[in-house]
C-alpha cells in the first residue's frame, strides 16, 4: 500500500502540474480539497481522468466520488480494491 | 463570503420575480413581438440609470476596446441594453411557443462530429443568445448536455427543462459537491455532447490568460481542461441576433496541437476560443453581455 500511495502522490503532482512539490510534501491523510492540498473542481476533473487512464477506474457515482477524493490514502485504498489495470 | 459558485461581479440570474416571468410567458402567447420591444425601448434608460455598475462597465468597454467617443459610447450602451432586453424577451417568447428564423454557418461541422462515436465539447459564451439555439437547432443523434448556472429562477429552469427535453437535451447544474464533473465525464465517455460556458469564471479560479482585444484576459479553464484531458473535439457556437425575428448562428472549430502537453493544449484551446470570440464581438459589438470589467475577472 505504501508503494501505491507514493506512486499516487507522484501521479497527482504530474497530473496537476504541482511543480514545486515532492511526494514527501503531501500528507496522505490530509484533505485533498479545501484546507488540505487546496485542490478545486478542475483538479478533481483531472484526478477523475488520471484514475481512468492509469488504473482503468471509471467513476460515475457523484456521491462516491466525493468520498474517494477525501485524501490520498483513501484514494489509494479505493484504487487497490477497484483497479482493472 | 461569496458563494464559490457565483461569479464575483455578476449573478448570472435573469431579473424579475418568478410570477413576473410566468406572466410574461402567458402574455407572449397573444402579444405581437413589437409591443414588448417598444415598451422596453422606454424602460432601458431607467435601467441604465439604476444599474450603474453595468452601465459603467459597458461604457468603458466601448471607450477602451472600440475607441468610440463618449457620445457614441453612450448610445452604444443604450443599444447594448436594448439588445440584451430583446434576447431575454425572445427567450420568453420561445417558452411561449413563438418561432424564430435561424441562419446557420458551420452546421456541417457539428453534423460531421455527430457521425463519430466520440463525444465533444460545445462552448457557449455571454454574447448573443446561445440558449435560444438549443430550442431550434437540434442535435441529430447525440444527446446534448448543457452545464448551467444552478442559481437561476425556478421559472427559467422549469421552462428550459421543458423546452430542452423535447430536443434530446438535458441540463447539468453546477453544484458545490462537484457532482457535475462526474456527469460531464460520463457524458463524454458515452459519446454525448457537453456544452459549457467558456467566458465567466465560476467555482474554480483556475484560468487561462489569453490575448483578448489587445490585452490579457482570464478565461475559465474548465471546458478546455475537459477537452484536452479527454482528447475530444471542441466547437464554439455563437448565436447572434441579426434582425427582428432572425438569428445568425456561427459554429467554429476550436483547435490545438494535440501532440503538445496537456497544459499547453488547454492554453491553445483557450486562446483559439478567445480569438474567435473577439472576431464575433467586433462584428456584433452591442451583443457583448458581460456586465463587469472582463479584463479584471
Amino acid at each position: 500500500m505504501d508503494e501505491l500511495i507514493y506512486t499516487l502522490k507522484q501521479q497527482i503532482i504530474e497530473a496537476l502540474n504541482l511543480e514545486d512539490m515532492k511526494p514527501e510534501d503531501i500528507d496522505e491523510n490530509a484533505s485533498l480539497f479545501g484546507e488540505g492540498l487546496g485542490l478545486d473542481s478542475i483538479d478533481a476533473l483531472e484526478l477523475i481522468v488520471m484514475m481512468e487512464k492509469n488504473y482503468g477506474i471509471k467513476l460515475q457515482d457523484p456521491a462516491k466520488g466525493k468520498e474517494i477524493f477525501k485524501s490520498v490514502a483513501v484514494m489509494a485504498d479505493f484504487i487497490a480494491k477497484n483497479r482493472t489495470k | 463570503m461569496a458563494n464559490a459558485l457565483q461569479h464575483n461581479e455578476w449573478s448570472g440570474k435573469t431579473d424579475g420575480q418568478p410570477w413576473m416571468q410566468r406572466s410574461l410567458i402567458v402574455m407572449f402567447r397573444v402579444l405581437p413581438l413589437w409591443l414588448p420591444y417598444g415598451v422596453m425601448a422606454l424602460v432601458v434608460p431607467f435601467y441604465m440609470i439604476f444599474n450603474r455598475k453595468g452601465y459603467k462597465s459597458m461604457y468603458q468597454f466601448f471607450r477602451k476596446r472600440f475607441g468610440y467617443d463618449p457620445w457614441k459610447s453612450f448610445w452604444k450602451v443604450y443599444a447594448n441594453h436594448f439588445r440584451f432586453g430583446q434576447v431575454i424577451l425572445d427567450r420568453f417568447c420561445v417558452y411561449a411557443g413563438k418561432k424564430y428564423r435561424f441562419i446557420t454557418e458551420g452546421q456541417e461541422l457539428m453534423d460531421e462530429l455527430e457521425t463519430h462515436p466520440e463525444g465533444f465539447v460545445n462552448l457557449s459564451s455571454h454574447v448573443g443568445n446561445y440558449e435560444i439555439a438549443g430550442y431550434s437547432l437540434k442535435p441529430k443523434s447525440k444527446r446534448f448536455n448543457a452545464l448551467v448556472y444552478a442559481g437561476e429562477t425556478a421559472t427559467v429552469m422549469e421552462n428550459r427543462q421543458r423546452m430542452l427535453s423535447q430536443n434530446n437535451m438535458s441540463m447539468i447544474p453546477v453544484k458545490e459537491d462537484m457532482s457535475h464533473l462526474f456527469t460531464l465525464n460520463t457524458a463524454i465517455d458515452n459519446g454525448e455532447i457537453v456544452s459549457m460556458p467558456a467566458d465567466r469564471i465560476y467555482g474554480s479560479q483556475k484560468a487561462a490568460e489569453c490575448m483578448f482585444f489587445g490585452e490579457k484576459a482570464r478565461f475559465p479553464l474548465g471546458a478546455f481542461a475537459l477537452a484536452a484531458q479527454k482528447n475530444v473535439a471542441m466547437l464554439a457556437v455563437f448565436v447572434m441576433k441579426e434582425s427582428y425575428k432572425t438569428y445568425h448562428a456561427y459554429v467554429r472549430v476550436i483547435q490545438c496541437d494535440r501532440d503538445a502537453k496537456i497544459r499547453e493544449q488547454m492554453s491553445q484551446l483557450a486562446q483559439n476560443f478567445a480569438s474567435n470570440l473577439e472576431e464575433i464581438v467586433k462584428r456584433y459589438p452591442t451583443q457583448w453581455f458581460n456586465y463587469f470589467d472582463f479584463w479584471k475577472q
